[in-house]
């Protein structure tokens, strides 16, 4: 499998009080082309620092970051970005939403409109088009977001801990949309959460981190074929997988 | 057992109650009413107690005579003149002043180096009582119209800047993290994100910015003026016309209601977005 992103011996630290707090202490992981990667590990580990340095929000004190062969130093208009919060412009109607990427790009606005209107149709938002977000429910304004990450065609889409926020329902139907988008765009995913269940749900391969400053503990290739993220969650492999990771962020799982 | 059948018979009734009952007038045309009464009680009051002497007319005026007052003043048309000049001043200083205050806040979120920097000359321009500087400004400027205007800009500039900076910097940096990781630069995010998220806090400065408008200019005109509103209530009160100064307090009361309600339609046209709500009120 080819190498789209590679981090080489990445370290951040963060000026404290009383000096410096090492946060990454030497961070080395591939990316293949087409990848789904969830990043893992303890509160407090530096998930977001990892995901913020390949944004091209933050950079690195030492390290190295590869695209495709290249050195770069970060994936700055690359990338489509999640968090959490869904990061809607409050003062633009949906459809402006959607297309603030496109228009930071100069794009064709025309062109660039009839796709947001097509997006917005398949993810059930038509008639919305015109709505501010605080009209809409949670859900439906995550989905916004995604339309707008997937508009702007990224290399790579990165997600910190995006469905976190919703409740369960809503979030196995978005992890859903989530994967059968992934498909259809071939799109490279980096998924940072704490949740277990949701990296072994979504991913091919799971990255966690552990050790301060953290490092890379180990990584799981995650053999689940199923096309839903119902369906793994009843894969025979899945409770393994959720047991071992568990095991490597010290979580008991069994009545001792 | 029967007997707790009915108790809670009793009880179901009771709870069919709507829990909050609107007092009678709480409804749009029901406030009106209450206001207007309100009013039309105070001038009686007021009216009455003048003519039975209860209050010195010389001192305090009556209803009867400031409308008489006023009725002089307009078909002479000096009431339109002054009204005119004031309502020019004012408006005048407003724009300007909320403009370039706004837009120097604004512009400091683009170094927070210079930002910091001045932090300490605005801090210190600001706890002077700017009507302080109205001597000077009459020095500088005239007896004229520029003189008002200068002295309005004074007060409402530095509020708008103020506000207008104070809140750039808290502009969501999530949101401007999002806009880089899209490719933004430095300028899109400053009219992109900060400027959008500024506008409501600059959009309030109006209401206050819009009665520091009407105080710069009637002070202008209290201490050096030919026309005005305030140069109509100075002289009528160096002359004990109690009537004709309370007749300009009345016509500043009612300029500054129309414009607080004239900002109040800004407001709408600006944000849309904030209008837009179907999230219910909670009632405590």
């Amino acid at each position: 499998m080819a190498v789209q992103l590679a981090l080489r011996d990445i370290r951040k630290s963060f000026p404290v009080k009383t000096g410096r707090v090492d946060v990454l202490g030497g961070l080395s992981f591939d990316i293949y082309e087409r990848d789904f990667v969830s990043i893992i590990g303890p509160s407090g580990c530096g998930k977001t620092t990892v995901f913020n340095v390949i944004a091209g929000l933050l950079e690195p004190d030492e390290g190295e970051i590869e695209y495709r062969g290249e050195r770069v130093d970060g994936l700055r208009g690359k990338v489509g970005y999640m968090m959490q919060r869904d990061l809607l412009l409050p003062w633009r109607t949906v459809l402006q939403n959607v297309l603030i990427g496109p228009e930071l790009a100069k794009m064709p606005l025309g062109e660039a409109r009839d796709m947001a209107m097509e997006y917005l149709n398949t993810y059930g938002l038509a008639g919305f088009e015109n709505a501010y977000p605080r009209m809409l429910s949670g859900g439906m304004r995550q989905r916004v977001a995604l339309i707008r990450t997937l508009i702007n065609d990224p290399d790579i889409i990165l997600l910190d801990e995006p469905f976190s926020a919703l409740d369960y329902q809503t979030r196995l139907y978005l992890e859903g949309v989530l994967m059968e988008a992934v498909e259809t765009f071939n799109k490279t995913v980096v998924l940072v959460t704490h949740d277990i269940d949701e990296a072994v749900a979504l991913s091919k391969r799971v990255v966690v981190l552990g050790g301060r400053p953290s490092h890379v503990k180990k990584i799981y290739d995650i053999d689940i074929n199923a096309r839903t993220p119902i369906g793994a969650r009843s894969d025979p492999n899945f409770a393994g997988y959720f047991h071992a990771l568990c095991g490597e962020l010290d979580i008991q799982t069994e009545a001792a | 057992m029967a007997q707790s059948l009915s108790v809670d018979k009793s009880g179901a009734r009771d709870g069919a109650k709507p829990r909050h009952r609107k007092p009678m007038f709480d409804s749009g045309w029901g406030r009106t009413t209450l206001q207007l009464a309100a009013v039309i009680a105070f001038f009686a009051i007021w009216e009455g107690a003048a003519r039975a002497g209860w209050v010195s007319n010389f001192l305090v005026g009556s209803p009867v005579k400031i409308y008489e007052a006023l009725v002089r003043s307009a078909q002479s048309g000096e009431l339109f003149v002054d009204t005119g000049y004031t309502l020019f001043e004012a408006i005048l200083g407003f724009v300007f002043g909320t403009a370039v205050g706004s837009v120097c806040g604004l512009g400091l979120w683009y170094s927070p180096f210079v930002a910091r920097l001045i932090e300490p000359f605005i801090v210190a321009i600001n706890s002077v009582p700017k009507i302080a500087f109205a001597p000077i400004v009459i020095l500088w400027f005239g007896t004229g119209l520029i003189s008002k205007v200068a002295l309005a800009i004074s007060l409402t500039a530095i509020v708008a800047l103020i506000a207008a900076y104070e809140a750039a910097k808290d502009a969501d940096p999530d949101l401007q993290a999002l806009l880089v990781t899209l490719g933004a630069n430095k300028n899109d995010v400053f009219l992109k994100v900060v400027v959008p998220f500024t506008l409501p806090y600059v959009i309030s400065t109006f209401r206050i910015n819009v009665g520091f408008g009407l105080v710069g200019a009637v002070v202008g005109e209290f201490i050096s003026s030919e026309k005005g509103l305030g140069h109509m209530i100075f002289t009528a009160s160096s002359l004990y016309d109690l009537n004709t100064v309370w007749a300009g307090l009345f016509v500043l009361m009612a300029i500054g209601f129309a414009l607080y309600f004239l900002i109040d339609l800004i407001e709408r046209r600006l944000l849309p977005w904030r209008q837009a709500s179907n999230a219910p009120t909670l009632r405590v």
